[in-house]
């Protein structure tokens, strides 16, 4: 009998626990350094900056810590090679951890001069007054890839060590102690032999290592995992999809829309944002608890182009990138309880620190960086790693505007969870009693529990100009990952056809497709979003510098 | 008016076909400036300069030695630089001997040094055009020192009909420094026979629209009567049928030869990365909208197995009659 | 043996060109900046050369701005001892200049072997290498794919048209590498944090222009339209026709 419903939990491999979570002795051969923050974004280097300044601070007063070698470590061959967002960002984390600098000199981008959001109808755009949530004054429209590298001089200029191409395989452990990370082993050919330019994983050690890799982080996955650190509702998320375009037509403020082309039971929107006077940055996020197998977050930002909204934007011009990335939206429910432990602590994205009506979760990332390098200094101070004293990290955060903001749009995402407009009723209640009604905590499945209702694609063909292919697509991501590298994804043995089509709808960049029934897999495509570890076969990182190389997103 | 000095090559006594061209490039140039062109042929006793007057050149210095037989870097730099001191420029050939003997020249002379060059015109003050950034842009430069020394790549200039004087002139030959710098012992047959994708000037490639393994012959087959190489698209090459060092395109070689025909390539832009300066581009596929066509000068839709089959036995007429 | 190897800053070869305002450079804005692919195969060949002598020193010089520090770090990160870098404008392409500054500079080394990648990927004037070696008076193979040195000898193999030219030599020598000659190493970790303690020398110098300027940058002329000439096997007359009449390729 053709299956009609497929629950994507039922068809996923677990997490690898036993190769994430390390307690080998460490290597003869390895680098000891005394802080090390996993992963190269706006998080780990605010973080890394933060703590060398704390510390030369610390050393100018006179009997401060010494010399301390802090690293990061970045998965993407160069910094902001694997960051993308929308986005528009709050200065405020910028200020704090550069007093110093005049507000010309911060990477800040385009200031937000106006805005409109619409609710789409195929061939309408009705525009409805900004949600308070959503206004964006004293923001900036940013590139993230930009923001990402000037912090990354930043980072330098102060001392930290950051080391790009590196992506971190597990967690080195001692006993309940997290010590440091081991990196992923370079040139091995298709099937994991060491090929001519093989190195193998290092060990890195640091007294406190800060989990930083984004949405859906694996090694913060894994830890909480095994440490049994639990939120109130597991963490959920959404695929955004984004391109970036030369455009013709100036555009002068920021546009969000709902509606069309998403169904009714799917959440999400789009967003149209000016980067510079001619290029603007255009995406469509859709939440994972779709209910269609064939829902296609990539052929829907195709056919979105061409809706006289967005179209004229578009035409003439030329598309520059094109890439993709989850972003966690359980908000403030979906926060682990415990953020730290011995040894270690996490930040940003991997701990769901998004809010999502107004779509911000850069700042809050700079700032758990700027929390956790106290927490850090503290740590260094008292000679003590444990989390008794990083449990700072925790109080910083739960006291922080952080907090406080996503505890007032708590359930506004989460209202969503019985359609559109069930949901905008109850968001709308939301946020007009600031939070307050309906306030008990509604409660959501994983992403991979919600069942999805088999369902014939629509056919898709792409113009080739304003509408691509996803292996176009994966071209414009700069994705020039070597065609022989390992299958870095785990997926379940003998996959049945409505799955393997599944896996292709939900892939946006080609990854899956269906060959006779069966399910192929194309490695080399993976932009690393993390839609496929949350729905499908599980995500690992691939050796140093594959992957896509944004420039501007 | 000084002359142009055109620096030609040889191999085994046997005038190389490029250097047709940089008589050409260098009549051009001389032309405009009402200059004469003298020829420069350096190698072994027995040199004929036969048809370069009618290619172009006024006067052939012949600079012959036993010891010249071999491209000798620095000596045939010395005498190619006191052949160009008095010239209002120098031209030769983008080959490999010409890449690196026209720098050498430059620096003896003291002379500023171009290679690609696409198109040069000028009396006095010589304008060059040339690619730069791996051909995504064209750079027009002006060069006030005279004289340059300027580098052609073959097939950019069509050899013409002249019909120049090419009076010969011997040039003497300087005795070898002793001890000797550096010396040409040998030209080693190369290891592969086989025609290197990325250097053949005729490229035929298969790709997903050749069905079977056993079915590429069709492509071996048209590029054999062609004299050309074969190359492969990344799904061939993923599939095992063909190595990695025959595939075209982001993740595999850069080539740009005369002409590329793409056999059931759909035209992805990765392969349109490896291949899309050629300059000449055919198309077989059978899917009328594949994006190959978007880019093919010609194409015939239709099925791979059928046409390329056909192709070669119509080139095989015009080799053979 | 003293090793120098002469080292490039350039744009990612997957970097988009864009001609800047100015019609005559390109805007350097979010282009990604690389050491230049070539140079790379001699780096690493002036580390094997080493290794397998069991001892040595490499000197990577580079000239140009500040900015090529983070190159001349890549380098020291393979394996390189130190840097030398030579601050000056550069009013690109002039090859003559760069390479009577670089001569002027090794000169002063004693080194025994100088090595060059064949060209920049930027402007691509394949000339630099045997400039320097021209106006050292050393003996230079260009475009190499096999090196062996030994006992202050050496052999060099490179491509030429139909074959493969073997050249001997005596050192000292310079060499410029092609792609091939070897397969340069990913600096590992340890590498990348030594790096920053060799040292890197700055100096500032004047360059002597040669009498060239760029006037203009221009992107390369669209390609004209093609044209299907028809379907199935019977097309195929018409197609050899155009590639033979039309566009001469035949």
């Amino acid at each position: 009998m053709a299956r009609t419903l497929i629950t994507p939990s039922e068809f996923q491999a677990p997490l690898p626990q036993e190769a994430l979570i390390d307690s080998g002795p460490p290597d003869e051969e390895r680098i000891d350094m005394d802080v090390l923050f996993v992963g190269g974004g706006p998080a780990g280097l605010a973080g890394a900056i933060m703590l060398a300044k704390l510390i030369k601070e610390d050393n100018e007063k006179g009997d401060g810590v010494g010399e301390v070698s802090i690293g990061v470590l970045e998965k993407a061959g160069s910094l902001g090679e694997h960051s993308l967002s929308g986005a528009v960002v709050n200065p405020r984390p910028f200020r704090e951890l550069f007093p110093e600098l005049k507000d010309e000199d911060l990477p800040f981008g385009t200031p937000v001069t106006g805005e409109s959001v619409y609710v789409l109808r195929e061939k309408r755009a009705i525009r409805i007054p900004t949600p308070p949530s959503m206004k964006n004054h004293g923001n900036y429209v940013v590139s993230v890839c930009e923001l990402v590298r000037w912090l990354g001089e930043k980072a330098e200029e102060a001392g930290v060590d950051v080391f790009a191409g590196f992506p971190a395989g597990s967690l080195r452990v001692e006993g309940e102690k997290v010590i440091g990370v081991k990196t992923v082993a370079t040139g091995l050919d298709r099937d994991g032999n060491p090929g001519s330019n093989f190195m193998p994983a290092s060990d890195i050690l640091a007294k406190v290592t800060a989990l930083a890799e984004g949405s859906r982080g694996m090694l913060a996955q894994a830890y909480m995992e095994w440490q049994r650190i639990k939120a109130d509702n597991p963490q959920i998320f959404a695929l955004g999809v984004k391109e970036l375009w030369e455009t013709k037509k100036p555009l002068d403020r920021v546009i969000h829309s709902m509606g069309w082309p998403l169904p009714n039971n799917a959440f999400g929107g789009s967003f149209l944002y000016p980067l510079e006077s001619n290029v603007v940055s255009l995406g469509l996020v859709v939440g994972l608890d779709y209910r269609s197998t064939s829902l296609d977050v990539h052929e829907l930002l195709q056919e979105m182009k061409l809706h006289k909204l967005f179209k004229p934007y578009l035409e003439g011009g030329e598309m520059i990138e094109w890439g993709a990335k989850t972003i966690p939206e359980g908000g403030y429910f979906s926060v682990p309880s415990r953020r730290c432990g011995h040894g270690v602590v996490m930040l940003g994205d991997s701990i769901g620190l998004v809010d999502v009506p107004s779509l911000k979760g850069v700042h809050y990332a700079m700032q758990s960086g700027i929390y956790a390098a106290q927490a850090i200094f503290g740590a260094l101070k008292a000679g003590d790693y444990s989390a008794k004293v990083l449990h700072k990290y925790d109080r910083l955060l739960d006291d922080s505007y952080i907090i406080k903001d996503m505890h007032k749009t708590r359930n506004v995402r989460l209202a969503y969870n019985k359609g559109f407009y069930r949901g905008s009723m109850k968001a709308g209640l939301m946020t007009i009693t600031g939070g307050r009604f309906p306030g008990k905590k509604i409660k959501m499945e994983p992403d991979a529990a919600v069942p999805k209702r088999v369902k014939p694609a629509k056919p898709f063909s792409p113009d080739g100009t304003l509408t691509i292919s996803k292996v176009d697509a994966v071209y414009k991501s700069g994705n020039i990952t070597r065609d022989d590298i390992p299958c870095h994804l785990i997926a379940k043995e003998g996959v049945e056809t409505a799955v393997a089509e599944f896996y292709s709808h939900l892939c946006p960049a080609g990854v899956y497709e269906v060959e006779d029934g069966k399910l192929t897999i194309n490695p080399p495509n993976c932009v690393d979003c993390k839609a496929t570890d949350i729905l499908g076969p599980r995500w690992t990182p691939r050796e140093g510098g594959a992957g896509p190389a944004y420039k501007r997103m | 008016m000084a002359a142009i000095l055109a620096v030609l090559e040889q191999r085994n006594g046997e005038i190389k076909r490029v250097s047709h061209e940089v008589l050409a490039a260098a009549r051009g140039l001389a032309d405009g400036m009402g200059a004469e062109v003298h020829a420069l042929l350096i190698g072994a006793p027995g040199m004929s300069a036969d048809g370069l007057g009618g290619a172009g050149a006024d006067k052939v210095l012949l600079a012959a030695d036993d010891s010249l037989g071999l491209y000798q870097a620095h000596r045939y730099a010395y005498i190619a630089a006191q052949a160009g001191t008095d010239k209002a420029a120098v031209v030769l050939a983008g080959t490999a001997m010409g890449k690196d003997l026209g720098p050498r020249i430059a620096a003896r002379m003291g002379a500023p040094y171009f290679n690609d060059v696409k198109t040069m015109e000028g009396s006095g003050e010589i304008t060059i055009t040339r690619p730069m950034y791996s051909g995504k842009a064209i750079a027009t430069v002006k060069i006030t020192a005279s004289p340059c020394v300027l580098s052609v790549p073959p097939n950019a200039f069509a050899p013409v009909d002249a019909g120049k004087a090419g009076a010969t002139e011997d040039v003497a030959v300087p005795a070898p420094v002793e001890p000797a710098r550096a010396t040409t012992v040998e030209i080693k047959e190369p290891e592969h026979a086989v025609l290197d994708v990325a250097e053949a000037s005729i490229v035929v490639a298969g790709g997903r629209g050749v069905k079977e393994e056993g079915d590429f012959n069709v492509v071996e087959e048209l590029a054999a009567a062609l004299n050309g190489a074969v190359g492969a698209s990344r799904a061939v090459v993923d599939n095992g049928w063909r190595s990695h060092s025959e595939q075209v395109g982001q993740t595999g070689k850069t080539v740009s030869p005369n002409l590329y025909i793409a056999l059931g390539i759909s035209g992805a832009i990765q392969h349109l990365a490896g291949m899309r300066t050629s300059k000449v581009i055919v198309a077989v596929n059978k899917d009328p909208d594949a994006p190959i066509f978007k880019v093919a000068d010609y194409g015939i839709v239709g099925d791979v197995m059928e046409v390329a089959p056909r192709l070669t036995e119509e080139i095989k007429k015009i080799s053979e009659g | 043996m003293k090793i120098a190897v002469c080292v490039k800053r350039v744009p990612d070869t997957e970097a988009r060109i864009k001609v800047g305002g100015d019609g005559k450079s390109i805007e350097e804005s979010g282009v990604k900046f690389v050491l230049n692919p070539f140079d790379e195969y001699a780096v690493e060949e002036a580390i094997k050369l080493k290794e397998t002598a069991g001892g040595g020193e490499i000197v990577v010089v580079s000239l140009g701005t500040d900015a090529n520090q983070e190159t001349m770090r890549t380098a020291l990160a393979m394996g390189a001892d130190k840097g030398v870098l030579l601050k000056a404008d550069v009013a690109a392409p002039d090859t003559l200049a760069v390479a009577k500054a670089l001569a002027a500079e090794l000169k002063e080394g004693g080194y025994d072997l100088i090595l060059f990648g064949k060209l920049a990927v930027d402007d691509g004037c394949h000339a630099v290498g045997a400039m320097v070696a021209e106006l050292m008076e050393l003996p230079c193979v260009s475009s190499i794919s096999k090196l062996e040195i030994a006992d202050g000898k050496g052999k060099a193999e490179r491509e030429i048209e139909g074959g493969v030219e073997v050249v001997v030599f005596s050192l000292p020598a310079a060499a410029t590498t092609e792609k091939g000659l070897n397969e340069p190493r990913y600096p590992a970790l340890k590498g990348i944090m030594m790096a920053k303690k060799k040292p890197l020398e700055k100096k500032d110098i004047t360059l002597e222009a040669s009498g060239v300027e760029l006037t203009a940058l221009a992107y390369p002329p669209e390609r004209k339209e093609g044209r299907i000439v028809g379907e199935g096997p019977d097309a195929v007359p018409a197609l050899i026709d155009a590639l033979k009449n039309e566009a001469k390729v035949l």
